[in-house]
């Protein structure tokens, strides 16, 4: 009898759900919250819903096998998405596998990385994703569980099993999910999608390497000033993975923010200049082995600065969140970057 | 390969799914954030288990 | 109840198994690769020099990634591959 990694359809017998939860943590397939059956029907169901898109996928790394829609569908099944969810996860998965995202490498990484996925244009609101208040947290089917598929897929698939190919210090509680939606509709510029060359209409999902959402609070400022003065402030890192090993960020404005900036003048592209130039981390907050280290790498500073990103067009920024006088800054694993792919449906 | 104890799970694992088998030299965990006089002892070790590892 | 395993997946290919070419450790070239984590060149550059007791080391060199956070470029595991019999990887910390 074939060993039941190698078994595309697997028969449990008459398993009840709680008999089917505890054979899935036998197997290592879950990340310790209960999991939904991937019954035959259901993966069916959910398959049907990407024939939009047919493409085969990429080996996904570390444990280079090459996916079946089936598979994937199992684990959208098992993290409790509706079946309409599952051509996002798939958009997801194929900006995950962007050779310059580095998979392998932000999963076997001591680093606490996992991946962010943004949702743009109209599906965010065809299938409820939360862009507004607590858009990173709790209480949305879609957000919570397209966020969690991705990450039972780079479990499963992919291989990131925690202390094994899973090599985080600490971790991460992004690892179980985080998924949000741009709030464009009090987005001041243009939507994020859009400045990438996507279509208005397009359905675009962004995939980043990141840590979790490092809050920025500015309830005192009352000018854009003001506010890029703490954003870069609280940017500025000297324990962020880029300060060394460059690469890109997420800057996620609340909206009360946005309007304050779009109010005196500034656009996408000078928010990005100032944040680049003013969030650089002075050698003095730097350890002199570290600053040794960097040098030796090729990481120079610019005079006794060291820059936090490559370029200012390595600050991503768009708009999401509620009412607040509240942003985030999303630093990245440093050596990957940010993939952008249209969800076909 | 030299890998730390810790690390040789991932080492062994990344080399199943690429179908090679690595000859392994094994040190004690971390190497980085050691003095000169702590490398020393990794250095000892992992240039007995290559001496081993290759009858040199 | 038959149900979908969520780890299958078809075997990439040219994942075939591969035969490691024999190395003289007292006398051919070797590479030091680094995986540009701290002291890994330093953990590298001493077991160079205990070699030295019982080899030539003029033709140990020392090899680097550009970053610790990204693969090797493809074209450097190339060079390594063309001048080297040997390699040894200081790659798992």
């Amino acid at each position: 009898m074939k060993d039941i990694a190698e078994q595309e359809v697997i028969d449990i017998g008459d398993l009840d759900i709680d008999g089917f939860n505890a054979f899935a943590l036998e197997q290592g397939w879950s990340d310790g919250m209960p999991l939904y059956p991937p019954t035959e029907a259901k993966v069916a169901q959910f398959v049907d819903t990407v024939r939009g898109d047919n493409r085969p996928f990429a080996p996904v790394p570390p444990r280079q096998v090459v996916p079946t829609l089936q598979a994937l569908a199992a684990n959208a099944v098992m993290a409790g998405c509706k079946p309409e969810y599952f051509p996002v996860v798939t958009a997801a998965l194929r900006g995950l596998l962007d050779p310059d995202y580095n998979l392998h490498g932000t999963l076997a990484t001591t680093h606490s990385c996992a991946p962010m996925v943004m949702v743009s244009g109209p599906a965010r609101k065809e299938l409820a994703i939360n862009c507004g208040s607590n858009c990173f947290g709790q209480g949305w089917q879609a957000n919570a569980t397209i966020g969690r598929a991705v990450g039972l897929i780079l479990l499963n698939v992919a291989g990131a099993k925690p202390g094994e190919m899973d090599r985080s210090t600490q971790g991460n509680p992004a690892k179980y999910t985080f998924c949000f939606g741009e709030n464009e509709e009090e987005n001041p510029w243009t939507p994020y999608h859009v400045r990438r060359g996507f279509a208005p209409t397009d359905s675009v999902v962004t995939v980043m390497s990141g840590e979790g959402p490092h809050n920025l609070n500015d309830h005192g400022s009352t000018t854009g000033d003001g506010l890029l003065t703490t954003f870069a402030g609280s940017m500025a890192t000297p324990g962020a993975n880029t300060i060394y090993g460059k690469g890109p960020c997420v800057v996620i404005i609340g909206p009360e923010h946005a309007a304050t900036l779009a109010r005196d003048g500034y656009t996408i592209e000078s928010i990005q200049e100032e944040l680049f130039k003013r969030s650089r981390v002075h050698a003095s907050r730097i350890s002199k082995e570290n600053q040794e280290t960097y040098v030796s790498t090729g990481h120079m500073p610019d005079g006794d600065w060291f820059a936090i990103a490559r370029s200012p067009q390595d600050i991503h920024i768009t708009v999401a969140g509620g009412p607040g006088k509240h942003s985030a800054f999303i630093p990245s694993f440093g050596g990957t970057t940010v993939a952008s792919v249209r969800i076909a449906r | 390969m030299i890998a730390t104890e810790t690390f040789r799970p991932l080492v062994l694992a990344q080399a199943k799914a690429r179908k090679v088998e690595p000859r392994l030299i094994v040190v004690k965990h971390p190497i980085g954030g050691l003095n000169a006089q702590e490398l020393a002892e990794r250095i000892e070790t992992a240039t007995k288990g290559l001496t081993e590892a290759t009858g040199t | 109840m038959r149900i979908y395993n969520p780890t299958f997946g078809l075997a990439a290919a040219g994942g075939e198994s591969m035969a490691l070419k024999p190395v003289n450790w007292k006398s051919d070239a070797i590479a030091l690769f680094s995986n540009s984590k701290p002291n890994a060149r330093e953990l590298l550059d001493g077991i160079r020099s205990k070699l030295g007791a019982f080899r030539p080391t003029e033709n140990i060199n020392f090899v680097a990634k550009n970053s610790a956070s990204q693969p090797a470029p493809k074209d450097l595991i190339e060079e390594v591959a063309a001048k080297y019999r040997g390699a040894l990887l200081a790659i798992a910390d």
